[in-house]
C-alpha cells in the first residue's frame, strides 16, 4: 500500500523525471500532463458558463479562441519533445556506429601485432610470457567480439544489417555450432543431442549469421547448466518453415524478468549470478537475424528447470525473405 | 621457385608493417604504399604478383584504384584481395563489382588466414 503510493507520488516529482529525461521541467512528460488537466478542466467550466450565458457571443468566440491558442501551443511543445528524443536516439545510434568503427583499426592493429609476436618472432619466449601474451589475445578477442556486436546493434537499430541470401543446410550448420561448442559443453558435463523430427528441406538465410545466432542459443544453454545435464537440439520440419529449439536443464530465466529478454543490454539475475562474462546483446542480435531472415524466435522458461528457445525459418521456397541494403 | 610479389596498399603505417613483416617472414617479396597514388604507380612500376588493397586510403580510394589498375592493359590481369575494415556487403560487392578477386575483414581475420588466402588466390596452397 505504502509502495504504491509512493509510486504515484514519484510519477509526480517532476525534476526527476525531468533529470532522468534530460529536459527541462517545463517539458516533462509529468508536468505537461497535470498543465492539460488544469486546461480541460477549465475549457469545461467555461463551456458550462457560457452555456449560462447564451447572449455574450463575443465571449464565446473569444474564449474558443483562446482555449485553440492554448492547446496548440501545448500540444507543439509535447510534439517538439518527442521530436528531440527522436533525434536524440538517432544521434546515439550514429554515435555508436561510428565509435565502433574507429575502435576497429587499433584492434586489428593489436591482433597483428601480437600474432606477429607470437609466429614469427618469438624466438626466447619463456612459458610465462607466452601465457601472457595469449591472455591479452584473448582480451582482445573478447574487444572485438563486443564491437562488433555494438556495430550490430548500431545497424538493426538503424535497420540496415546486412544479410546474405544463400542456400542453407540447417542439420550441417547445427553439426557445425555443436562440434564448435565441443570442449565448452565438456568443461560443463553437458551432453548435447540432436534430434530431428523428419527429413529437412533446404532453407534461405545468411549462414554466417545464422551459425552465430545457434551458437549463441547453444553457448547459453550449455553455459547456464549449472553442475550437470543435457541440452538438446531438436529439428522439426513444419508446412512452410523448420523449427529448431535448444531446450537445457540450466537456470532458467526468473518469470519476473522474461519479458525482458530479448531486449537490448538486458542480462537476467541468474545469467549475472553464474556468468561474469556477456554483453546483453547476443539474443538481441539473434533475434533481429531470425526476424529479418522472416522467421520468428521465442521461448519457454522456468526457474531452475531449464529454458527452451526457439526459432524458426522459412523453408526455401517461400521467397519472404528480407534482404535490407544499406 | 620463384618469389612472389606483394604490393600492400595501407594507410595505417602499423597495419602495413605488420603486414609487411609477416609476409617477408613467410617468404613473400613485399613492396608498400601507403596511399591510393602511390599504390597505383608502384602497381605499374614493380609489376607484383598480388596487390593487398585497403578501401579507405589517402589521396585515391580503394574503388579508384582498382578501376585504374584494372583499365590499364599492363595491370588488369593482376589479382587484388581487399583488405576491408567495413565488413558491409554492398561496399565489398561494389568492390568486387570492379574487379578485386576477393575480400578479408582486418579485425576478424589473423596474419595466418591473411597469408592462406593469399596462396590460394596465387594458387600456391
Amino acid at each position: 500500500m505504502l509502495f504504491s503510493m509512493q509510486s504515484i507520488l514519484e510519477g509526480f516529482n517532476l525534476k526527476k523525471q525531468a533529470n532522468e529525461l534530460g529536459v527541462s521541467i517545463w517539458r516533462s512528460p509529468g508536468f505537461l500532463f497535470i498543465l492539460m488537466g488544469i486546461i480541460i478542466i477549465s475549457s469545461m467550466l467555461a463551456v458550462y458558463f457560457v452555456f449560462n450565458n447564451p447572449d455574450s457571443v463575443e465571449y464565446l468566440l473569444l474564449s474558443e479562441f483562446t482555449l485553440v491558442l492554448v492547446l496548440f501551443t501545448v500540444g507543439n511543445s509535447i510534439i517538439s519533445g518527442v521530436d528531440e528524443i527522436a533525434r536524440a536516439n538517432k544521434m546515439k545510434t550514429e554515435f555508436v556506429s561510428i565509435a565502433s568503427h574507429q575502435l576497429k583499426t587499433p584492434l586489428s592493429e593489436i591482433n597483428w601485432e601480437m600474432e606477429l609476436l607470437v609466429s614469427k618472432f618469438s624466438e626466447g619466449l619463456n612459458e610465462k610470457q607466452r601465457e601472457l601474451i595469449a591472455n591479452v589475445n584473448n582480451s582482445n578477442a573478447r574487444m572485438i567480439r563486443l564491437v562488433n556486436d555494438l556495430l550490430d546493434v548500431a545497424r538493426i537499430d538503424q535497420g540496415r544489417l546486412p544479410l546474405v541470401r544463400e542456400e542453407l543446410d540447417i542439420i550441417d550448420i547445427i553439426e557445425d555450432v555443436i562440434d564448435n561448442n565441443k570442449n565448452l559443453a565438456k568443461s560443463h558435463n553437458v551432453e548435447v543431442n540432436i534430434r530431428n523430427y523428419g527429413s529437412v528441406p533446404k532453407l534461405v538465410g545468411d549462414r554466417k549469421r545464422i551459425v552465430v545466432v545457434l551458437d549463441n542459443l547453444l553457448s547459453n544453454s550449455i553455459k547456464y547448466t549449472k553442475e550437470k545435464g543435457s541440452v538438446d537440439v531438436a529439428i522439426t520440419p513444419e508446412k512452410d518453415r523448420i523449427v529448431v529449439c535448444v531446450k537445457d536443464e540450466g537456470v532458467g530465466i526468473p518469470k519476473k524478468q522474461q519479458k525482458n529478454v530479448f531486449h537490448k543490454f538486458f542480462r537476467s539475475d541468474n545469467a549475472i549470478k553464474n556468468q561474469t562474462e556477456g554483453t546483453g546483446l547476443g539474443l538481441y542480435i539473434a533475434k533481429n537475424v531470425i526476424v529479418q531472415s522472416g522467421g520468428e524466435m521465442w521461448f519457454d522458461s522456468e526457474e531452475n528447470k531449464g529454458s527452451t528457445f526457439c526459432f524458426s525459418l522459412p523453408l526455401k521456397k517461400n521467397d519472404k525473405f528480407y534482404s535490407v541494403s544499406m | 621457385m620463384d618469389k612472389k610479389k606483394l604490393l600492400i596498399v595501407e594507410d595505417e603505417p602499423v597495419l602495413n608493417k605488420a603486414l609487411q613483416d609477416f609476409m617477408t617472414a613467410e617468404g613473400f617479396e613485399v613492396v608498400t604504399a601507403i596511399d591510393g597514388e602511390e599504390g597505383i604507380r608502384k602497381a605499374q612500376s614493380e609489376m607484383p604478383d598480388l596487390i593487398l588493397l585497403d578501401i579507405i586510403l589517402p589521396k585515391k580510394d580503394g574503388y579508384e584504384v582498382i578501376r585504374e589498375i584494372k583499365a590499364d592493359e599492363k595491370t588488369k590481369n593482376i589479382p587484388i584481395i581487399l583488405l576491408t575494415n567495413l565488413g558491409s556487403i554492398n561496399d565489398v560487392e561494389k568492390a568486387l563489382e570492379l574487379g578485386a578477386t576477393t575480400y578479408l575483414v582486418k579485425a576478424d581475420y589473423k596474419l595466418e588466414e591473411v597469408t592462406q588466402k593469399i596462396k590460394s588466390v596465387l594458387g600456391m596452397a
